[in-house]
């Protein structure tokens, strides 16, 4: 008798939470959404991503320029540019949900989307767990939860298992070349700084306060780096690594430790990233072995 | 009518010694000139007298008051500066320009009145300007800037008068067309201080006369009196040789033959 | 008859201009990438309507525009008020520095966490600090001349830019999406319209008394003062005003260039160089023109948006050869 009100209890009380889905953001705001999201826009490529990753692919309405990817992507309507997008189109888009990015979204645009009463998460990863606790959270808003938490936990696997595999191989020092002009690199906070580590790699500029410093080409060649990566230039254009190889007293030029890793595996906060530590430990591996 | 007084006045010239401190009285009626070579500080005098510039020491009085008591629009109801630079920088009508000689009357939100134009166009008459009433400034003619500064000036309805080199620019049809006007304002009960340089005009027109040198010293008085050739002579640096036309003494440069 | 005359003179332009500008919020209001039809936007005015076409308008477009209005409005009366100060038509709130000062004094109170009250203010303390800076400068031991102002100015305002680049590449990244506008305007960040409207026509209300006394000013301070202006009070009050202008208009929009120098130039002229006339008119006739600029700027390649001060500076530098080549 007892267990049965407390059961009648326990439905009462789960009924209103379960209509009603509610996760708190990055920026600590609690989202709820009275039924499962059906009409999202993303503002940022990343956040196109997470959504797809998420199982919620088929629920976005429109997105922001260079959402390249996955393929289905290309496809969707586009609302503007992450630092500049047109609210007019996406109001009359009527969405149930939008996906900022708390780092690249203009504030005062975000903030008035939400005067509107559009629901807005507030999306800001810094690192893997951030990634896979955001897949789940917008599982849980587009009503995908099932996907959703299967890709995050397949994503954290993925880097237990480069974490295990790399944990006591020796340190390798490493620069990674973010862009060629201005020169910039990423610092340890940053998703490359990030795989860098998880590989045993030791990023020379992991230290610097900036995110993606900018920096001169004498510091390079101060640091001496054992391994130089780039990213950012075309998959079949060698040019930024090329532009190394006279300073021929470079350790990693010697040993032709120059190596090119596709930009958007370790630039975007999605589980791609997963492809590009790969290819980022296989280098460091590769060049452990020209010792 | 008012009269402008100088008290004890040392007018403010960098790096110059006081000389002679100033103190004479502008009556009604009374047309003086100045007169002095090149950077003897008739200009800066001119504006001192004017309270545009504050002097060294010593004061200057408009009506027994001075003018730290008085408000700018009041000076400017009564004392009129005709200035040898002008800036035309924007574009503007004849007869807009002279109209700006009313505002020293007009309260800020007031608008230009019938009467105003009036004397706007009784002032370009009177300096024979009306025929380019629509003309733009800019395309005007150096006398005829000149002209039209006398035109503001007499728009302005001052009881006192301070021009600057008035006959700048002007022909000599101009300039005692010029002359005559100031006459014609101290018969009629205003005072006139004028700075020159044609000894001519000066010695034609002027009741007084202000010398000053370039060291800071200076002297005053009567025309007949103050106009002495040697005086001049050493005031110029220049000799001059004198004559005598309807009873008036004139003055010319000297050749260096005739020279004493 | 002749204070009506003359009356009636300045109030057919500026009656004309406010046409215009009323005209210019309808066209900005009734255009966006979302098609919203006469009738509909009828509809709206009159207090019904569609709930999403009540939103574009009323929550969006109009907010926006009213921004744009202000803000062309507010730099366009600075640039008039700067260049009868310095008798020099180049003169505006950029080329001296006072829109960058302004900039520079928001930014580092935006990077300590400061509310935008007290944003607000500290621009305004940048605008009118950077105006005594260049002044008091240019000033030097003598009176000044114009081309020593504004080559003061010129200097100073590259510096403020200079250190605009140096916070942004020195500031922490999370700060900078909210950031970058502040080097070249955009009115997709203005919020509410109305601070910048009411100080727009608060300083509006209180200059047109000044205005013939801003004439005189304009024929030289000597000039002015043999006339019964009291210069420095006057040239104070113009530095006071210029700054908050500009103040408030660099906080609702960033720093926008070109508004305040072409459009007093243009209406002297066209209108002459009353300022009665010309400071209403370049409130009107700057709002118009940002506002077109702006609508122009959010629909031109639409989803993508620019800037409004790209177009600006797209519109404004043809006219302005233009009108320079023709008045030759």
């Amino acid at each position: 008798m007892v267990a049965l009100y407390r059961f009648l209890l326990l439905i009462l009380l789960t009924l209103p939470a379960q209509a009603e889905r509610c996760v708190v953001d990055d920026i600590n705001h609690t989202v709820c959404l009275p039924k499962p999201a059906e009409r999202i826009i993303a503002l940022s490529p990343g956040a196109t991503e997470l959504l797809f990753a998420a199982g919620a692919g088929s629920k976005v309405i429109a997105a922001v320029t260079f959402s390249d990817f996955p393929e289905a992507a290309k496809a969707l309507p586009r609302i503007g540019s992450y630092n500049r997008f047109d609210m007019e189109a996406i109001v009359a888009a009527q969405p149930d949900l939008i996906i900022a990015w708390k780092e690249g979204n203009p504030r005062e645009q975000v903030a008035q989307l939400r005067d509107l009463g559009l629901p807005v998460y507030h999306g800001d990863q810094r690192d893997f767990q951030d990634i896979a606790s955001t897949i789940k959270r917008l599982g849980v808003l587009a009503g995908t939860e099932q996907e959703a938490n299967a890709e995050a936990n397949r994503f954290l696997e993925g880097i237990e298992h480069f974490r295990q595999k790399y944990e006591d191989a020796a340190p390798v020092r490493a620069f990674y070349q973010v862009w060629v002009n201005p020169l910039m690199t990423a610092n340890k906070n940053h998703f490359i700084g990030h795989a860098l580590t998880l590989c045993g790699g030791e990023n020379i500029f992991g230290e610097l306060p900036r995110l993606t410093p900018r920096i001169g080409v004498e510091a390079v060649l101060a640091a001496d780096p054992e391994v130089i990566i780039a990213g950012g230039m075309a998959e079949d254009d060698p040019g930024w690594l090329d532009a190394w190889r006279p300073f021929s007293n470079l350790t990693a030029v010697q040993r032709d430790n120059l190596f090119f890793v596709p930009p958007s595996t370790l630039q975007r906060p999605s589980p791609r990233l997963l492809d590009g530590i790969e290819l980022l430990c296989r280098n460091l591996e590769t060049a452990r072995g020209r010792r | 009518m008012s009269t402008l007084s100088a008290r004890q006045l040392v007018i403010d010239i960098p790096e110059r010694g006081d000389g002679t401190p100033l103190d004479f009285s502008i009556q009604p009626g009374q047309i003086w000139g100045v007169l002095g070579p090149n950077g003897a500080g008739k200009t800066t005098l001119l504006h001192t007298l004017a309270g545009l510039k504050s002097p060294r020491s010593g004061f200057v009085e408009l009506n027994d008051l001075g003018f730290a008591q008085l408000r700018r629009k009041q000076i400017a109801r009564e004392i009129a500066v005709v200035f040898q630079e002008r800036q035309d920088g924007f574009p503007a009508t004849v007869l807009e320009t002279v109209l700006i000689g009313r505002h020293p009357y007009m309260a800020p939100w007031d608008v230009e009145t019938a009467e105003d134009l009036a004397l706007a166009r009784d002032a370009l008459k009177r300096t024979a300007l009306s025929a380019l009433e629509d003309r733009l400034v800019s395309t005007l003619s150096g006398g005829e800037r000149q002209r039209l500064a006398l035109a503001t000036a007499l728009c302005q309805q001052p009881t006192i008068w301070l021009a600057d080199e008035p006959g700048n620019h002007l022909d000599l049809r101009h300039q005692v067309q010029a002359m005559n006007l100031f006459a014609s304002e101290a018969e009629s009960g205003r005072a006139v201080l004028l700075c020159l340089h044609d000894l001519n005009l000066a010695a034609r027109w002027c009741t007084h006369i202000l010398l000053l040198y370039p060291d800071g010293r200076a002297c005053w008085g009567e025309s007949n009196k103050m106009l002495e050739r040697s005086a001049l002579e050493t005031l110029y640096q220049q000799p001059l040789a004198e004559t005598t036309v309807d009873g008036r003494r004139y003055f010319v440069p000297a050749t260096g033959a005739v020279n004493d | 008859m002749a204070a009506v005359e003359a009356l009636r003179r300045r109030s057919v332009p500026l009656l004309l201009l406010a046409a215009a500008s009323v005209i210019c919020i309808a066209v900005s209001v009734s255009t966006g990438s979302v098609a919203i039809s006469v009738g509909e936007l009828w509809a709206v005015i009159s207090g019904g309507g569609e709930p999403l076409h009540r939103t574009l308008i009323l929550e969006l477009r109009l907010p926006r525009s009213l921004a744009a209005f202000a803000t062309g409005g507010l730099l366009a009366v600075a640039g008039a008020l700067m260049q009868v100060l310095l008798r020099n038509p180049l003169a505006d709130p950029y080329v001296l520095g006072l829109s960058g000062g302004a900039a520079v004094a928001a930014l580092l109170c935006m990077l300590a966490g400061m509310p935008p009250a007290i944003v607000s203010i500290a621009a305004f303390a940048g605008a009118l600090g950077s105006a005594v800076l260049v002044f008091g400068l240019a000033h030097g031991r003598g009176s000044w001349t114009t081309t020593r102002l504004l080559l003061t100015g010129v200097v100073v305002s590259s510096g403020w830019g200079a250190v605009i680049t140096f916070m942004l590449a020195v500031g922490p990244t999370e700060q900078l999406p909210g950031m970058l506008y502040w080097l070249m305007g955009d009115l997709a960040y203005a919020r509410s319209p109305w601070p910048a409207l009411i100080i727009l026509a608060l300083t509006s209300l209180i200059l047109l008394p000044l205005g013939r006394s801003l004439n005189v000013l304009a024929r030289g301070p000597m000039q002015a003062a043999a006339l019964g202006v009291a210069v420095r009070p006057l040239e104070w009050s113009i530095y006071g005003s210029a700054s908050l202008l500009t103040a408030s208009a660099v906080t609702t929009a960033g720093s926008i260039g070109f508004v305040g120098l072409v459009v007093p130039h243009m209406l002297r002229l066209v209108l002459g160089n009353d300022q009665r006339l010309i400071l209403p008119a370049a409130a009107l006739t700057g709002g118009a023109l940002l506002v077109l600029a702006d609508t122009l700027a959010r629909t031109i390649i639409a989803p993508e948006q620019l800037p409004a001060g790209v177009i600006t500076a797209l519109l404004g530098v043809p006219t302005f050869l233009y009108l320079l080549y023709r008045s030759r």
